[in-house]
């Protein structure tokens, strides 16, 4: 009998360490909600007073112009142009080397050392980049543009889709690529045809990552594509862009400009939010 | 065989078959000795007993039959285990045939003590023979529990010699029918009795055949003994 | 090891030469070695697959029967630090001389493997997929074959009004039997097996089975199968392979019944350990 108490007892306490230890976590986790929440909040909130059909209309005003004149057109334009430009750089050349890595020799030397440096230009900090392409670009065609500003972001770009693209295709069973080889298939042929197309959702899913990852950054901008109060066509001087211009607009004292940069702060929240809902989406479809 | 399978139950399964084979080998092996001492005895309570015992070995022979099923159905046996299945259902239906001639022998026996004239028949050139049966009906459990090629093949020749004594035998008891009519019905008595004799040896024939089975995986049924012996060696 | 070949090929005359075997030899193995690495993973192997039989390689995990089969259509060849020596004969051919096409090569030798692999495309592009790689097929003809083949693989009617979704969408059962159905649309002569049906249930085991058993009026098959049952039911001869050697080869029925080799029986009878 005294047995059966001492049990009891343990039980009684282990159910309470269970439950404190519940209710410490659960705390945590509403610590780590409450500011999210807030930023969404905020900026939705923020965002949503400044929405407008100008917002997307208009260019950019001239600093102290009444509330609710001008909208960010030309920053939209140029920063939906410089992510496209770069995605279309980027991408093509991530998913080949992403291929080279996973598909030819992924043990040899030369992928080693590919996945390295890779790896580095994934954690180095976007500033770098901006201020290589500085130098790279910027100085010696003597003036900032909106190339500029596209290979930066590019520069981005790559490492996440190499990484996402090797690893998707190394999840590929090796039996699929026997049965493929088992029919006479060359190997180009088992790498388009099978390998690329088994791994399609998840790739797009690492291009999409990467595109929601630029179409934020502030960085590599500020040294490239610059900023620039009206739309020019083609891309060859500075370049207005949603993350510099939310930059300049928001750390200026016209009240005009905050509002707006508010805007830009909602629309990029918004574009971010649908690119990783549209990536949830893919790569559940893949994995099913 | 004395290996054993990665499965110790099916390890016991067939140990289970074999030593129920051998029990009901013992059982036929005591009905022929039995009839052979109620025919040397006329003695009609060994002859019951023998026929009892026939009840028990029928018994036996569909017991060990569902238990060769059983192993057969779960464990679906190869190459030695199998031979030594399908020997074992082979070897347990010819006991139950010379438990069968026991039985006949013992209900002729009981017809010639009721008769009471067959004293003077010569019933003991009957008695070698019969001896000569039930010591092969041994002789092949034995070789079986043994797996004993050797024997297997002493047991065959000397199956020949019943043969020529049954002969032998007959022979005799025509001289006797000749001689007095008077004979003739406890003569073929006997005569039926020696054709069982001759049949349960056939039946010992039989077994160390199906020894020979087991152990080369060849089927000597219905060959030469020289045959046989270039198989064995 | 050379007693050990003795007993393959009865009466074998000159050693490299075609022997006389008591059936039509599809394919020839002659001294066959085969690495990983450094390590020896077959032994001097010698041997020859009946044409138009199934053949079946029987043996414990590692003992080099997968690692034979993937011989005969040069599968090893995509690891480079796998290497095999000696030769492999198809109709008097060298498999593994470098003056063959590999992908003619796997054209008249297919291939099915353990787990099924249907390719992320329509049931039809799956089964049209090798055709296209040698053969510019009309469309008519191309449905044809496609057709044919899916017949042959008994899963024609449970597939032919949906031809277009995806060969992922079909049980585990019907996908091996678009992978068997995919292999045979190029129209090899051999088919190789590779536990195609370890990853089956049994219903499905016994129609890839019943399959086996209809394709040896048409193919030369081999089967690498753990399952000895299997090996009993659907082969003609079987191969018993331990540690990289072959250690005896026969007729299944022979190798069931009564093996030569002491070994052999012990494996057969689950004796082996």
């Amino acid at each position: 009998m005294r047995n059966d108490a001492a049990r009891m007892a343990r039980f009684v306490r282990r159910k309470r360490v269970n439950q404190a230890a519940l209710a410490l976590a659960f705390a945590a986790m509403l610590f780590g909600m409450f500011w999210l929440a807030w930023i969404l909040w905020e900026t939705l909130r923020l965002g949503f007073e400044s929405l407008s059909l100008a917002l997307l209309t208009q260019d950019t005003p001239p600093p102290n112009e009444p509330p609710g004149v001008g909208g960010l057109a030309n920053a939209i334009r140029g920063s939906l142009v410089m992510v496209a430009l770069a995605t279309l750089i980027g991408a093509p050349i991530g998913i080949l080397s992403g291929v080279y890595l996973a598909e030819y020799n992924p043990r040899g030397a030369l992928a080693v050392t590919i996945r390295f440096v890779n790896d580095l230009l994934l954690s180095a900090p976007s500033i770098i980049i901006g201020l290589f392409v500085y130098t790279a670009m910027v100085v010696r065609m003597r003036a900032f543009s909106g190339w500029a500003g596209a290979v930066a972001l590019s520069l981005i770009v790559i490492p996440v889709v190499v990484r996402t693209t090797e690893n998707m295709l190394a999840l590929i069973p090796s039996g699929l690529r026997e049965a493929a080889y088992a029919l006479g298939a060359p190997k180009w042929k088992v790498i388009v045809g099978i390998t690329l197309a088994a791994a399609r959702a998840g790739i797009v899913t690492g291009v999409l990552l990467a595109v929601a990852r630029i179409s934020g950054e502030t960085a590599p901008l500020l040294f490239t594509a610059l900023n620039n109060q009206f739309w020019t066509d083609g891309l060859s001087g500075p370049t207005a862009n949603l993350p510099v211009t939310i930059l300049q607009f928001a750390m200026s004292p016209y009240e005009n400009w905050q509002r707006l940069a508010w805007g830009g702060v909602f629309l990029i929240t918004l574009i971010v939010l649908g690119l990783n809902v549209l990536a949830r989406i893919l790569s559940r479809g893949a994995s099913s | 065989m004395n290996e054993k399978h990665l499965s110790s139950q099916f390890d016991s399964d067939m140990n289970g078959v074999s030593s129920q084979l051998m029990e009901m080998g013992g059982l036929v092996e005591t009905q022929i000795q039995r009839v052979i001492t109620a025919l040397a005895n006329f003695s009609l309570s060994l002859v019951n007993d023998v026929i009892e015992t026939e009840g028990k070995v029928n018994a036996m022979e569909v017991a060990i039959d569902h238990a060769l099923t059983a192993v057969v159905a779960r464990r679906q046996p190869a190459a030695r285990d199998l031979r030594l299945l399908l020997a074992i259902s082979k070897i347990t239906t010819n006991l139950e045939r010379a438990g069968d001639e026991a039985d006949k022998i013992a209900r002729r026996v009981r017809s010639i003590v009721e008769g009471g004239d067959a004293r003077k028949m010569p019933i003991g050139d009957l008695r070698l023979a019969s001896d000569l049966a039930s010591g092969l009906i041994h002789r092949a459990l034995d070789a079986f529990a043994r797996l004993d090629l050797d024997a297997a093949v002493s047991i065959l020749k000397e199956d020949d010699l019943i043969d020529q004594e049954f002969k032998g035998f007959t022979r005799k008891l025509i001289t006797y029918m000749m001689e007095d009519p008077r004979t003739i019905s406890s003569s073929l008595d006997l005569l039926f009795i020696a054709k069982a004799i001759e049949r349960i040896g056939d039946h010992a024939k039989n077994i160390a055949e199906f020894i020979i089975y087991i152990v080369k995986g060849t089927d000597v049924r219905h060959s030469s003994l020289l045959h046989i012996e270039s198989v064995v060696h | 090891m050379t007693a050990r070949i003795g007993i393959l090929t009865p009466g074998a005359a000159a050693r490299d030469e075609p022997d006389a075997s008591p059936f039509p030899v599809k394919l020839s193995v002659r001294d066959l070695s085969f690495y990983y690495g450094k390590y020896r993973a077959l032994n001097n192997i010698r041997l020859d697959i009946p044409a138009k039989r199934v053949t079946a390689f029987i043996g414990p995990s590692g003992c080099g029967k997968s690692t034979l089969l993937r011989t005969f259509n040069r599968m090893f060849e995509l690891y480079p630090e796998q290497r095999a020596e000696g030769r492999v004969l198809l109709d008097g051919e060298d498999l593994l001389s470098s003056r063959q096409d590999v992908a003619l090569i796997r054209a008249r030798v297919g291939m099915v493997f353990q787990k099924p692999t249907p390719f992320p495309m329509s049931i039809f592009d799956n089964v049209a997929f090798g055709v296209k790689l040698f053969e510019a097929l009309s469309r008519v003809d191309m449905e044809e074959r496609v057709e044919w083949a899916l017949k042959k693989a008994a899963l024609w009617d449970e597939v032919k009004d949906k031809l277009q979704q995806s060969g992922a969408s079909l049980s585990g059962g019907q996908q091996q039997r678009l992978c068997i159905a995919r292999g045979i649309a190029i129209r090899p002569e051999i088919l190789l097996l590779d536990e195609p049906c370890s990853a089956l249930d049994p219903i499905s085991t016994a129609r890839i089975e019943e399959l086996i058993t209809e394709f040896k009026a048409d193919y030369t098959l081999v089967i690498v199968t753990h399952n000895m049952q299997q090996a009993a039911r659907v082969s003609d001869y079987t191969a018993y392979m331990y540690l990289g050697d072959l250690v005896e080869f026969g007729e299944t029925e022979q190798m069931f019944l009564k093996p030569a080799r002491r070994e052999t029986e012990d494996y057969i009878t689950g004796r082996f350990g």
